[in-house]
């Protein structure tokens, strides 16, 4: 469905950032894109979103395409309308804006019509949402705006749900909601990539996952083998090995380029 | 009481113009948070445009049309060609860069149609006026009420169609996420600068009718709307227009009652008034009558 190739970018037109990043996203399928600060997860998204250009950043090489559509160089607004939505990081819901507007603004793009369905349906699903729609979304607890934000993002009847760190910053308890929401997302067809650092979680919920450092690929594959991989458990999961030596950053290091 | 009638007219036709010229400055901050500072020589522009038309043989109420669209279309023109190029900067930047484009714009108007005052043409004889209830009321002043009622009219149902309105206000809120939504930013941005110019235009051709001339300073009567902008509310379109309304009304009741008791500031002591009312509002209640106030979450 989504299929990332060998994709670099620049900001400002010198810095580099992703050095050849591949990775696909199957029809229905949950894949987790990993990675420490830095990496270039964001960067991913906002090139597959089209958001590159307002950060002042290209694509300079490799493809991105969406059930056969190209993806480099459109608007963000004609990528959304094939079916990409997005969760930005930091949740991201316009707070001076009331619940329902917030709704009404991810249905953009969908057709009018439907609108009145979508809005019951997702106050059905989220009644704290129901009882404060007419209430400023910036009032929310940040749980709820997540709600919100993931609801919003659904508005528009997406294929594909792009997520980027849904449990930053947020209560123990609800991230296991949100967890719990997006297995029920992609049992609806939707198929979604989750950028995280919460690799547990995301290793959890994930088919697949691939790994990025420093702009590349350092590891991919199905989740439940990452999970067991002994690297991952000591860099990712914290767990495993009982001391991190420096022996083993170098026997990783060695790893990394191998496999880049 | 006649006297306080007829001055209620010329309060409300006023009135009207500081609510279209308000309208102009919220429509365009509510979508993008930039204080157009271009605004009054859009003014002035729709106003020699409108004389050129009518000079041309245009009839008058097409030419009315016609120049609010042409100048509603030099503010999009103006939107695409130098601001696009500055989204994702700082607002501040946008701005400062709306002054000089109203600089620019004055120039042209001047080396275009010169320094010299021009009367606006009416369809109807310029010093004309009609009683009411034993007032006398000037036509233009009556038609700046009618063509200004019928334009905030056709301007509600504009941003109240669900599409419009809630696409500027979350672009508004947040440009990047409002993109991130399949929101056509740009296109918004676009769409407002049209309206702001369209009544623009229309302000500046009924406030330079009859008693007064339209010349290339009509451009600073914008600032005389300034106090209409922030005592409604810098976001607020509601407020913009009863706001607009009633400093109108307050600046000619000043004018005919409280002038000639102030004879030692001065004959023009009533375009101060507004200010006040701006300053007490700015001192005591900063968002306005209708204003947003900002969500904050301790």
């Amino acid at each position: 469905m989504l299929e990332v190739t060998n994709l670099e970018t620049v900001y400002h037109g010198v810095l580099r950032v992703l050095r050849g990043v591949s990775l696909t996203v199957p029809d229905g399928g949950v894949v987790a894109l990993l990675g420490p600060n830095g990496a270039g997860k964001t960067t991913t998204l906002r090139a597959i979103t089209g958001m590159l250009d307002i950060h002042e950043g290209k694509v300079t090489k490799g493809s991105i395409t969406f059930d056969g559509h190209n993806l480099v160089g459109k608007h963000p607004e004609a990528i959304v309308r094939l079916g990409i939505s997005t969760v930005m990081e930091g949740r991201r819901i316009f707070p001076e804006l009331t619940v329902e507007e917030n709704l009404r603004a991810g249905a953009f793009v969908a057709p009018p019509a439907k609108l009145n369905d979508d809005l019951d349906r997702f106050y059905t699903r989220f009644p704290v949402l129901a009882e404060r729609r007419h209430g400023p979304a910036g009032y929310l607890s940040g749980g709820e705006q997540q709600m919100l934000a993931i609801a919003r993002a659904l508005m528009s009847h997406p294929r594909l749900l792009l997520m980027d760190e849904p449990s930053l910053g947020l209560a123990p308890k609800i991230v296991k909601d949100v967890a719990r929401l997006i297995t029920e997302i992609s049992k609806d067809g939707v198929s979604v990539l989750l950028v995280e650092q919460n690799a547990t979680m995301a290793l959890e919920l994930s088919s697949h996952a691939t790994i990025l450092e420093t702009g590349k690929v350092v590891l991919e594959g199905a989740s439940e083998t990452l999970k067991a991989d002994a690297d991952i458990q000591a860099f990712y999961l914290g767990m495993g090995a009982d001391k991190t030596s420096f022996r083993d950053v170098k026997h990783y290091r060695r790893r990394k380029r191998w496999l880049s | 009481m006649n006297t306080f009638l007829q001055l209620c007219f010329g309060g409300l036709a006023l009135g009207t113009s500081y609510a279209l010229i308000a309208l102009g400055f919220v429509v365009v901050y509510r979508a993008s948070q930039v204080f157009n500072f271009a605004l009054g020589e859009l003014l002035t522009l729709g106003g020699f445009v409108m004389v050129a038309l009518c000079d041309f043989g245009v009839p008058w109420p097409l030419a009315l049309i016609g120049a609010m669209g042409m100048t509603g279309l030099v503010g999009a023109g103006i939107e695409r060609l130098v601001l696009r190029p500055l989204i994702g900067r700082q607002v501040f930047v946008t701005i400062i860069v709306t002054i000089f484009v109203g600089m620019i714009l004055r120039s042209l108007v001047l080396l275009v149609w010169g320094p010299s005052p021009v009367g606006m043409p009416t369809p109807w004889d310029p010093s004309a006026s009609i009683s009411l209830w034993g007032a006398n009321v000037f036509y233009s002043a009556l038609g700046a009420v009618i063509a200004g009622v019928v334009t905030l009219i056709g301007f509600w149902w504009m941003i109240n169609k669900p599409r419009l309105g809630i696409g500027m206000q979350a672009t508004s809120s947040n440009q990047e996420t409002a993109l991130a939504l399949g929101i056509p930013v740009g296109r918004i941005f676009g769409s407002t600068w049209f309206i702001a110019g369209a009544v623009a235009a229309l302000a500046g051709i009924f406030l330079s009718m009859f008693p007064r001339n339209l010349d290339s300073n009509l451009g600073f009567v914008a600032l005389r709307a300034f106090p209409a902008v922030i005592v409604g509310g810098l976001d607020s379109i509601r407020g913009a227009v009863v706001a607009g309304l009633g400093l109108g009304l307050l600046e000619v009741l000043a004018q005919g009652y409280v002038n000639e008791h102030l004879g030692q500031f001065g004959h023009n002591f009533h375009t101060v008034f507004p200010y006040l009312v701006m300053v007490l509002f700015l001192v005591f209640k900063p968002h306005g009558l209708f204003g947003t106030k900002e969500v904050e979450r301790v």
